[in-house]
């Protein structure tokens, strides 16, 4: 196992490297000057030159792309042109808010759509199964940011009742009174519509493979040794059927991690969510070169360490798999 | 009366294109201890008879007449709850361990366990896997063996596993459903001695299901030979072996190569069974049968007597 993981390392390394050479061409090839963003207008063309030879954009590009490695395994990303602070600064800042609201949305949705599809399967064809899919269907194809501003308009708007962006209010942050339970109950009062525009988005993918396949795995012949055993149905559900039907689950929800990741930048930008996808749609379109570089390459490490802890969970839930 | 009884039972599945009869009109009975084979070709109705005794038929598979009762209690008026109860306990089965009949995710040993503890909620977990053990003694697999997982063990061993399964709470009747056909022949042979010599030390009743006469011949007292749904020959195995009547008991001898005995050349039975869709008016086999007369087609054919317990479905054997 620990001689497959560091194989596995070294992968995720050249890959890591492919990426980050992708990431230098693509933003060679982008749109847009990053120096007509930092150098003020009124400054003399020697005094934008000295600025552009500072920043080292007078260099030929392999010298550039040279230097760019250098300091990327240095974990040096720059300065972030917008905010003129280290570019880790600004995603260390974020990344945590990012990590709250999308691994408990892809949990909530992943556990959600896992039971739902246990049950849809268990009753094919009947009532709960037809409302389950459909409802999986219809979900899964929404347009989400259409979605998430109907339920601002709705939740926010018309009823009031949830805030409609960021993931504070100013007013219970600075009353000295307020302690951390009503800055936690805060925070989670702001992450309801994103969450659960997230979570509408996702479980119905999962619902629908566990459905699938636990509909395969009943057909199994394991299945008539339980229920010939004597076992009661729920037992065959939830100790046969299951533990089998959930292992190609595991590897979509790795597979759908790296596609969530643009419903989680768009959740983010439309409620304000003061995460990293949003700041990488706002640094994209300020050219922040810098900070956009690094957060396309954290997404790319995310995904990338969730596909490994997936291969190894695997292998935990499934005994024919060693490495 | 005997241990169990199976009285002109009728087994029909719905399907897209009408009723289909699997099962027409048989009746076996098992005493205990003895062991009964039933033998027919692949569709015959041999495996639809056996889940009929687990209670285990598919959702679209009814029984449509007749009986089954067990030890004097009618198998067929118990509710669900009962039939769980009664599952393992009474009368367990031994599937053909090549099928996947191990859940893959789960040690061998916890599978065994959970059939004990399902019938035994009482009983501590590390006593039933203490019966576990004894019962890897029994089948002669080693005890170093219990926590691993189906996938580790070659087909032999899953066989064998499958067998301790089936024996752990110790049932009167045992239906064994090819066992041994995934298995090569030396494996098929140690397989077939020890279940014998387990039946006779637990004084089990075997319903034991195949397509091979000769493996059959080899565990077996009685045989009934099975014909698209139908008995067509029962009685015990030196007269079924060697004064077989019904065409197709002869047929069935005729394609299967023996070991001893002057060589001959195998002679393969030509067409196919019918379908069992809609009404089979005079006897089933007619369209293969080398001696069918015209009156075969019209008329059902009639059981015939040889002996105390030969009994033979067909109207041309003399």
């Amino acid at each position: 196992m620990a001689r497959y993981v560091i194989g596995r390392l070294g992968q995720i390394v050249v890959i890591l490297f492919l990426i980050v050479t992708i990431l230098f061409v693509l933003f060679r090839l982008a749109p847009g000057d990053p120096i007509s963003r930092m150098v003020d207008p009124s400054l003399s063309p020697e005094e934008a030159a000295n600025l552009i030879a500072q920043l080292g954009l007078d260099k030929p590009i392999g010298q550039q792309y040279l230097q760019y490695l250098k300091n990327f395994v240095a974990g040096n990303f720059g300065y972030s042109f917008h905010y003129g602070l280290p570019v880790w600064q600004v995603i260390m800042a974020k990344l945590p808010n990012t990590i709250l609201l999308f691994s408990t949305a892809m949990v909530l949705s992943a556990l959600v759509g896992i039971s739902w599809g246990k049950i849809a399967a268990w009753k094919k064809g009947r009532g709960t199964d037809i409302l389950l899919t459909v409802a999986a269907l219809v979900t899964h194809t929404l347009f989400l940011p259409w979605l998430a501003l109907i339920f601002i308009w709705v939740f926010g708007y018309k009823l009031g009742w949830l805030p409609i962006n960021g993931m504070i209010s100013a007013e219970v942050w600075l009353d000295p009174t307020s302690g951390l339970w009503d800055k936690a109950l805060d925070v989670l009062y702001h992450m309801v519509l994103p969450m659960i525009t997230l979570f509408i988005m996702h479980f119905g993918s999962y619902l629908l493979v566990m459905r699938s396949s636990m509909l395969q795995t009943l057909r199994e012949d394991y299945i008539i040794t339980a229920r010939a055993k004597g076992l009661s149905e729920r037992a065959i559900r939830n100790h046969h059927a299951a533990p089998n039907a959930w292992l190609p689950v595991i590897t979509s929800v790795g597979l759908s991690l790296a596609f969530s990741i643009n419903g989680g930048a768009l959740t983010e930008t439309v409620f304000s969510w003061p995460g990293i996808g949003r700041e990488l749609v706002l640094a994209v379109s300020q050219n922040d070169y810098p900070l956009a570089q690094a957060s396309f390459l954290l997404i790319a490490m995310v995904v990338l360490f969730a596909n490994l802890v997936v291969d190894v969970l695997y292998a935990y839930f499934d005994p024919r798999i060693r490495y | 009366m005997a241990l169990l009884e199976v009285h002109n039972l009728s087994i029909a599945y719905r399907t897209k294109r009408g009723l289909l009869q699997a099962v027409d009109n048989v009746s076996f009975s098992l005493e205990q201890g003895r062991s009964l084979g039933l033998v027919g070709e692949s569709g015959c109705g041999k495996t639809t008879i056996g889940m009929a005794l687990m209670g285990l038929l598919p959702r679209n598979g009814r029984v449509t007449g007749g009986g089954i009762t067990l030890a004097g209690r009618d198998l067929l008026a118990l509710t669900r709850q009962q039939w769980r109860e009664l599952r393992w306990r009474e009368i367990a089965m031994i599937f053909q361990a090549a099928m996947n009949a191990l859940n893959p995710v789960q040690r061998v040993g916890e599978q065994i366990a959970e059939a004990i503890l399902t019938h035994n909620p009482q009983m501590p977990r590390a006593q039933a896997l203490s019966q576990v053990e004894g019962l890897y003694q029994l089948v002669g697999l080693p005890l170093e063996r219990l926590r691993d997982y189906p996938h580790q063990y070659s087909g032999g061993m899953k066989q064998r596993a499958v067998i301790a399964m089936a024996l752990a709470c110790n049932p009167k009747v045992i239906v064994a459903d090819e066992p041994t056909t995934a298995l090569d022949v030396i494996v098929q042979d140690q397989i077939l001695q020890e279940t014998k010599s387990l039946q006779k030390e637990f004084n089990i009743g075997i319903i034991f299901i195949s397509h091979d006469i000769s493996i059959v011949a080899e565990v077996c007292h009685h045989i009934g030979i099975m014909y698209a749904g139908q008995m067509v020959e029962t009685g015990s195995v030196a007269e079924v072996f060697s004064q077989a009547r019904h065409p197709y008991t002869r047929a069935l001898l005729g394609s299967f190569p023996a070991l001893g005995g002057a060589r001959r050349r195998l002679s393969p039975i030509a067409g196919e069974p019918p379908r069992l869709i809609g009404q089979l008016p005079g006897c089933r086999f007619c369209a293969r049968c080398p001696v069918s007369g015209h009156s075969c087609k019209l008329e059902p054919p009639q059981w015939r007597q040889f002996s105390d317990s030969h009994f033979v479905l067909c109207d041309h054997c003399e």
